[in-house]
């Protein structure tokens, strides 16, 4: 019980108006960088690091984390209600809020998004306070061999749980794939399919071909449809209603799990909890058809596990000193400017500190929420501004999201061409999302692959020596050959669709 | 902020023409100082410590401009490639900078004389460190195992061509072993893969690890350098344990493209190298472990040449074993 004595004082000197004011400026600033799609947690933060030079230790960190947190929950507001991921965690929001947003439910998606980010986020920062030694050096039994599989199974799970686009979507995640391929060899280090662009040195920048595949295809679409508004649904709700709730609950609960302990694992990042518990959750669902066609579940557990995931990530920095994530190494960037060593002794040698952050933590997340709900319905009025408008004003944001990252045209460039892309893809009917995961995770899995090969000096049998890898790469297996084989059991599931 | 590349290439020789008016009143407006990693790494961290610092003498903001990837070579891309009027400097980062260089397969777009040195500000001695309970106690105990399974006993790096690298092909050299060679992306992975027993030993720097050494999480057996390290002062150099061709650090300082006129030079030279010698660099640097080594003119020059001497023949090794 010392750790709850720690926590108690803790959240009496996080309680102190300074800290308190540094957390709500950090959730603000941090929303607003989640809102501006060029601008992702992770160079948000950074730009915003010499803000807190001048603060206390305590008082930086915390901003800082709320600056994290608050980025995390911005991208959410724009992927509902005009379809473009503020950041790469938010892309499966689109997938659901956007539709939900076309039905006129704009509230109900942003409100149920805060509060699936609030409960998992709480939530995962109580496990945090109780198991976080234990797990983190559990977590880092995950070597690259374990890495691999779980990209491979998080790839498989989406085309198989594709329903009856099945095909559609292998051969959308192949193509992702191969344009991950792009760039420099991981091993060699020599530029491949590049055709001596040196734009193309780094690989394709994934929030211009976001940006393209949601905002640009969907402006095209829009136009089209010469409507006078983005979306022609009258607003219906504010916040989500009692039953809306209810539908959700289990989608929460079971986002918090997946977002949890998929953030344990370093380096995992934020878009493979999100994708790994929509697609738990299109399983466990009664009704999947309902998913990609405006299913509550799919953005509530796609935001929770998001939160809890940026939860759990704090567990390898605090507990090992391991940033799991550019954001987070970021932030520890900041805790050593600071004075802070993230690590094992942090908890004995700075005790005082870190229980004021971690009592921090939940006092951001009750922020965010507060700050959130009542501004719900603020961002869905912004659905009534007149089609000629918007369109305009979600190009300019498009444009200047996509050159702000590395200040280069090169990229407006590939966003204008993948928005001509996502638009034909969607007359088609082809899912985006699987290619877009495939792009995130493409050069992980074959970076991962090839360090596993270089630990096991070239031989594959690496992967059965490991139980845990083994599983992995068999259950997804599994699971595809259940589908293909015995179609009629699962019906319900072939008239879905992932995307 | 940026101009196209393709206009830059001919503004920037329009530049030195009409150059020698410019330093009278340079500078006139915020300089951007490139970072060729992402934000939150040493270099990083030590260049925003640093652009604060300067700022002060220089009299105009300093902006730290993140371009990482490609292992640096897309920030110094940008370096070389910026108009040479003084307000676009850039960290070079030696021996990364060298190795892109000398692999012809990274189709580099500048070569060594594409930047002018200025000032050095860190350099930061390789340690070759293990997990604190490995059997492992010294780096003999180490090049014993390596020697008697060649090819077994992994060593990982934070990158291809790394200074890392580089320094594992040093040993590998002085001692007449064989390790196998994993290849991390930056030193989180690398302490990932130790701390879970997923790779022997590490080659990293005295800044990235030094307080997990001192907390006893792991274990230093080396720094290869010709003196101790003033942070780990009870881990021994490999100039003492008799292998003085050993030698490996990761240099960092401040460069400008080529081109920039030599009076702009000198008040960038100036205002960075009083940063860096003030007593407040040294308090910041020493918290996070990065040891300064102020260098400028023509010994960073020197420097600048050597190193890139050094890594060529490392890296030609380095290239015929892949």
């Amino acid at each position: 019980m010392e750790a709850l004595t720690h926590l108690l004082h803790g959240f009496a000197a996080a309680l102190s108006l300074n800290n308190l004011l540094f957390a709500f400026a950090g959730c603000m600033l941090g929303t607003l960088i989640g809102v501006l799609p060029g601008l992702g947690p992770a160079a948000g933060t950074a730009i915003l690091i010499p803000l807190t030079f001048s603060l206390d230790a305590t008082g930086a960190i915390i901003m800082l984390c709320a600056i994290y947190y608050g980025a995390m929950y911005g991208g959410t507001i724009t992927s509902v209600l005009i379809n473009v991921p503020g950041e790469a965690a938010s892309v499966v929001t689109c997938i659901d809020g956007h539709q939900m947003a076309r039905q006129g439910r704009a509230g109900s998606a942003l409100g149920i998004a805060a509060i699936g980010s609030f409960v998992g986020g709480t939530l995962a920062t109580v496990a945090l306070v109780a198991v976080a030694m234990p797990l983190a050096s559990l977590a880092l039994k995950f070597g690259p061999a374990e890495f691999f599989a779980l990209m491979v199974a998080g790839l498989c799970l989406v085309v198989g749980l594709a329903g009856s686009n099945m095909l559609a979507a292998l051969l959308m995640t192949v193509i992702g794939l191969l344009l991950a391929m792009i760039g420099i060899d991981p091993v060699r280090g020599a530029p491949r399919f590049t055709f001596g662009a040196e734009e193309l040195y780094d690989g394709i920048g994934f929030v211009p071909v976001v940006m393209g595949l949601f905002g640009i295809a969907e402006l095209l679409l829009a136009a089209e449809k010469r409507q006078t508004h983005m979306i022609s649904a009258e607003l219906k709700t504010w916040l989500p209603t009692r039953q809306e709730c209810r539908q959700s609950a289990g989608a929460i609960g079971r986002g918090t799990v997946v977002g949890f302990v998929l953030g344990l694992i370093p380096g995992v990042g934020a878009i493979v909890p999100t994708f790994m518990a929509y697609v738990l959750e299109k399983r466990v669902s009664k009704t999947p058809e309902r998913f990609g066609k405006g299913a509550i579940e799919g953005v509530a557990t796609a935001e929770t596990a998001n939160n809890a995931y940026a939860n759990a990530a704090m567990v390898p920095l605090l507990a090992l000193g391991i940033p799991s994530s550019p954001t987070i190494a970021v932030l520890m960037g900041a805790f050593i400017i600071n004075g802070i060593t993230p690590g094992p002794f942090l908890f004995t040698e700075q005790p005082a500190l870190v229980w004021t952050v971690i009592a921090s933590f939940f006092i951001g997340n009750l922020l965010l929420l507060i700050l959130n709900l009542p501004l719900v319905g603020l961002w869905a009025k912004l659905l009534k501004v007149p089609f000629s408008y918007m369109c305009t004003g979600i190009l300019i944001f498009c444009i200047i999201g996509a050159y702000g990252l590395k200040q280069s045209l090169f990229d407006v460039w590939m966003m204008l061409g993948f928005g001509i892309l996502g638009y034909l893809l969607r007359k088609l009917d082809f899912p985006i999302a699987p290619a877009i995961l495939a792009l995130i995770l493409g050069p992980m899995m074959e970076k991962s692959l090839r360090t596993t090969l270089e630990i096991s000096g070239g031989s594959f049998a690496i992967f059965l020596d490991r139980p845990l890898a083994l599983a992995m790469l068999v259950v997804p297996v599994i699971v595809i050959g259940v589908l293909i084989f015995k179609p009629r059991s699962l019906s319900p599931l072939r008239e879905s669709d992932v995307e | 902020m940026l101009i196209r590349r393709r206009t830059l290439l001919t503004a920037s020789a329009a530049a030195t023409i009409a150059s020698p008016a410019l330093a009278q009143n340079y500078p006139r407006k915020a300089v951007q100082l490139i970072v060729a990693f992402p934000a939150g790494g040493s270099t990083d961290v030590g260049a925003r410590i640093l652009a604060a610092a300067a700022e002060k003498d220089l009299g105009q903001p300093i902006t730290v401009v993140n371009k990482g990837g490609a292992g640096g070579q897309l920030g110094f891309t940008e370096i070389a490639r910026a108009r040479p009027d003084g307000y676009t400097l850039g960290f070079l980062n030696l021996p990364g900078l060298n190795t892109i260089i000398l692999d012809p397969e990274r189709k580099a777009a500048f070569n060594i004389d594409s930047f002018i040195p200025i000032v050095n500000q860190v350099l930061d001695p390789g340690l070759i460190w293990v997990k604190g309970d490995s059997p492992y106690k010294t780096l003999a105990d180490l090049i014993d195992a390596a020697k008697k399974a060649p090819g077994k006993i992994s060593a990982c790096t934070t990158g291809i061509l790394s200074d890392d690298h580089l320094a594992i092909l040093m040993v590998q050299e002085a001692a007449k072993c064989e390790f196998r060679i994993v290849h991390f992306d930056g030193g989180a992975q690398q302490l990932t893969g130790v701390m879970g027993g997923h790779v022997d030993c590490a080659f990293d720097n005295v800044g990235s690890v030094f307080k997990r050494v001192q907390s006893g999480e792991v274990r230093g057996l080396a720094v290869t350098d010709v003196e101790r390290s003033k942070f780990l002062p009870n881990v021994p150099c490999t100039k003492e344990l008799g292998m003085a061709t050993v030698i490996s650090s990761s240099t960092r300082g401040v460069g400008a493209p080529k081109g920039t006129p030599a009076d702009v030079i000198k008040v960038v030279e100036t205002a960075f190298l009083k940063a860096i010698e003030s007593p407040e660099m040294k308090q910041k640097m020493d918290a996070v472990g990065l040891a300064l080594k102020p260098m400028a003119g023509a010994t960073y020059a020197k420097y600048y040449a050597d190193t890139q001497a050094l890594a060529k023949k490392y890296t030609e090794w380095a290239l015929k074993q892949r």
